[in-house]
């Protein structure tokens, strides 16, 4: 035994040793194990404090831990509750408090299952990606939070060559109050396979909860993998995520996050493009109102020669609604042949209101074409006056502007319906006052 | 209804510095007046007051349409009541659909809040055609990598649409070839079928010769110095402004 002193471990209020022996129970060893080697890490990672340059605009304090408890690790079960637009889509999947919800029937060559169902069923399809290389970052306390402690684990994988026409539609239902929902999606498109998911977090008014989610995409050669995030949590939950992507040679991944609801949410979006011609998008809608908090980071990590990416954040902040954005574009050296876009616009339509961007680039390779970019103010008052001249007053032209500048995001989500719903969001949060 | 815009010794400033100084000008329903001048003599102020742009500040004077004292209305107001400005340089408003906001100014201008979808389709169909527009525009952010020549188009569009009482054009013409120059002209000429009054404001004869205004008049220094007929671009053309000054000496002292 070394003598050395070990620093001793630190836990989140809430999610101890004692909550993380309550956790584990009946898994597949496959799965304990990982749990228990994520709680470890957890533990070793010190809780961040406003004092990390991370949590410098988001201070921890803001996500109130110690008020969540971690819900069950829900059970699977049939698709119960159905939306309208559920038909529009191949495969819809229902989280709420106690059950996973699946439709019946999945088309040829999908696999959508919880994690625990794919670790007994399919260990093959998910040994060597379930916490695996898509997230290259250490020191990711609530990434690793969320390895250790998820409850409602989900899996998909597309087999390579198939196409899913109308896509997979995950809606998140959350009605238990001071409860903590850690969701784990493990994505995985193989060659060829084309396909879109949409994930749809709501939940009933007024109900404060903490939600830590961690996914995982992989998109293998040429594949083509769709995901949009539609935040629309109750005004007082916490939301926090870590998304990692790794794309393979002529692949494509398009990761759309669209943030609305909740009171504090921090999101990183980490996209590797690890082979020639791989390709990813990043786009990202934010509205902060009242005293709504997004802090969101996103970075493009360029790990081989011709790859692209091409990052898109808008967002609007009003009232004393505050939103922060961090971006990073890496090249590792000897990427030459890399094309990188990183453009942040904010619209800030109150004096109380405040948006901060960070654009930022680090190369370590000659022959790239990068570019960022950010962009800060109210709306144009030439444009607002345009309208008026036709007749538009003041508060209706105002609106359409707003919906304007979040158009080229609104348009990278593939169904109409979620579109109109978009609009109607922003329209309402435009029509809120705090006064 | 009685339309008649009557300007009355405008006086108006940017940023304490002033442009108009006693501007009078008189336009009747179904009348077309082209207004001339050099460079920086007021034009463009002109056409941004009548529509109520919020830089400019009348110091003295008044404006009114159709009885309706202007200077109290906002932008949105002076659109209701009929009047349009084709602007000089449209801005571009990328995101905005074309045939959306299309939609939203006929429904703002309609005595009843809304036009018919499917009427207001119909005629956007005819109207892009009738000013040979592709119709794919109706689905593009607004001027959004228009052309200079396409971006006129658009506000002529827009003035189809709207089908205002009173229209003000600022320099429609300039960057125009002779062909978009024919098509805009065309449109113009089409809303001359109701009653329609018409404020041409350019440096050149030619869209004067397709739109036929019966009144013309040269804005020097902020103020209406010559005012006449036709005939009196000819003698532009040929002698240029300095003559005009001698000419306005001339009228006046006649006057007196």
């Amino acid at each position: 035994m070394s003598s050395t002193v070990m620093t001793p471990p630190q836990f989140l209020a809430g999610f101890d040793e004692a909550a993380f022996d309550a956790c584990a129970s009946g898994e597949a060893s496959f799965i304990c194990t990982r749990r228990e080697k994520a709680f470890n890490d957890y533990g070793m990672i010190p809780n961040p404090t406003s004092r990390d340059e991370e949590y410098r605009r988001t201070d921890p304090m803001l996500f109130r831990m110690g008020r969540y408890a971690r819900m069950p690790t829900i059970a699977t079960g049939r698709l119960q509750k159905t939306r309208r637009w559920d038909e529009a889509f191949d495969v819809v999947v229902s989280i709420t408090d106690h059950r996973l919800g699946l439709s019946e029937d999945l088309p040829a060559g999908v696999t959508v299952c919880s994690l625990n169902d794919a670790a007994t069923s399919h260990p093959e399809l998910m040994e060597g990606y379930f916490m695996g290389a898509a997230s290259p970052e250490e020191g990711r306390k609530f990434l690793e939070l969320n390895n250790a402690f998820w409850n409602a684990g989900l899996f998909i994988h597309v087999a390579r060559g198939v196409v899913l026409e109308k896509g997979i539609l995950i809606h998140y239902d959350v009605e238990a109050e001071h409860a903590a929902l850690l969701p784990r999606l493990l994505v995985i498109g193989e060659e060829q396979s084309q396909f879109s998911i949409i994930e749809d977090y709501q939940s009933s008014h007024e109900t404060p909860f903490l939600c830590c989610s961690a996914r995982e995409f992989y998109a293998h050669a040429g594949a083509q993998v769709k995901l949009v995030t539609l935040q629309e949590w109750g005004p007082s939950v916490v939301h926090i995520a870590e998304d990692w992507a790794r794309v393979d040679r002529d692949a494509m991944v398009d990761l759309v996050s669209l943030s609305l609801g909740g009171k504090t949410s921090k999101m990183t979006v980490g996209c590797t493009v690890c082979e020639p011609q791989a390709n990813a998008y990043l786009g990202g809608l934010y509205f902060a109102n009242d005293k709504q908090h997004f802090d969101q980071k996103t970075l493009q990590l360029h790990a081989a020669p011709d790859t692209f990416s091409k990052m898109l954040y808008k967002g609007a902040a009003k009232d004393k609604g505050y939103s922060v954005y961090q971006g990073i574009i890496q090249a590792t050296h000897g990427s030459i042949g890399v094309d990188a876009y990183q453009t942040n616009n904010n619209l800030i339509l109150d004096k109380g209101a405040r948006a901060d961007s960070l654009p930022g680039l680090i190369i370590n390779a000659d022959e790239l074409a990068c570019s960022h970019g950010a962009t800060m103010g109210n709306l144009d008052p030439e444009q607002l006056h345009y309208l008026r001249t036709r007749g538009i007053d003041e508060v209706e032209a105002r609106k359409i502007l707003v919906l304007g500048f979040f158009e080229e995001v609104v348009q990278r989500v593939p169904h109409a319906p979620i579109q109109e719903r978009l609009h109607d969001m922003i329209e309402r949060k435009l029509g809120d006052t705090d006064e | 209804m009685n339309k008649e815009l009557i300007i009355c010794d405008l006086h108006v400033s940017i940023d304490g510095s002033p442009i108009l100084k006693g501007v009078n000008l008189d336009i009747k329903p179904g009348e077309v007046h082209a207004l001339m001048g050099p460079n920086g003599s007021g034009k463009s102020t002109l056409s941004s007051v009548l529509m109520g742009h919020p830089a400019y500040e009348v110091t003295k004077g008044s404006i009114t349409f159709g009885g309706e004292d202007l200077l109290d209305l906002a932008p949105e107001e002076r659109a209701r009541l009929g009047m349009f400005l084709a602007f000089q340089y449209p801005v571009a408003i990328p995101g905005v659909n074309v045939s959306k906001f299309l939609k939203s100014a006929a429904d703002a201008i309609h005595p009843d809040g809304k036009v018919n979808a499917t009427d207001f389709l119909k005629d956007l169909r005819a109207n892009m055609a009738y000013l040979e527009m592709d119709a794919a525009f109706a689905n593009r952010g607004l001027n959004e990598g228009f052309s200079g020549g396409e971006k006129k188009r658009m506000e002529i569009l827009q003035m189809l649409t709207l089908k205002p009482h009173l229209a003000i054009m600022d320099e429609t013409d300039s960057g125009l070839d002779i062909d978009a120059l024919r098509v805009v002209s065309k449109g113009v000429n089409k809303l001359m079928d109701e009653p329609f009054s018409l404020l041409v404001i350019t440096h050149y004869e030619r869209i004067l010769e397709y739109l036929k205004p019966k009144f013309l008049h040269i804005l020097m220094d902020g103020r209406v110095v010559l005012s006449g007929g036709p005939e009196l671009v000819k003698q532009l053309e040929e002698k240029g402004y300095d003559w005009v000054k001698e000419a306005a000496a001339k009228q006046q002292s006649a006057a007196v």
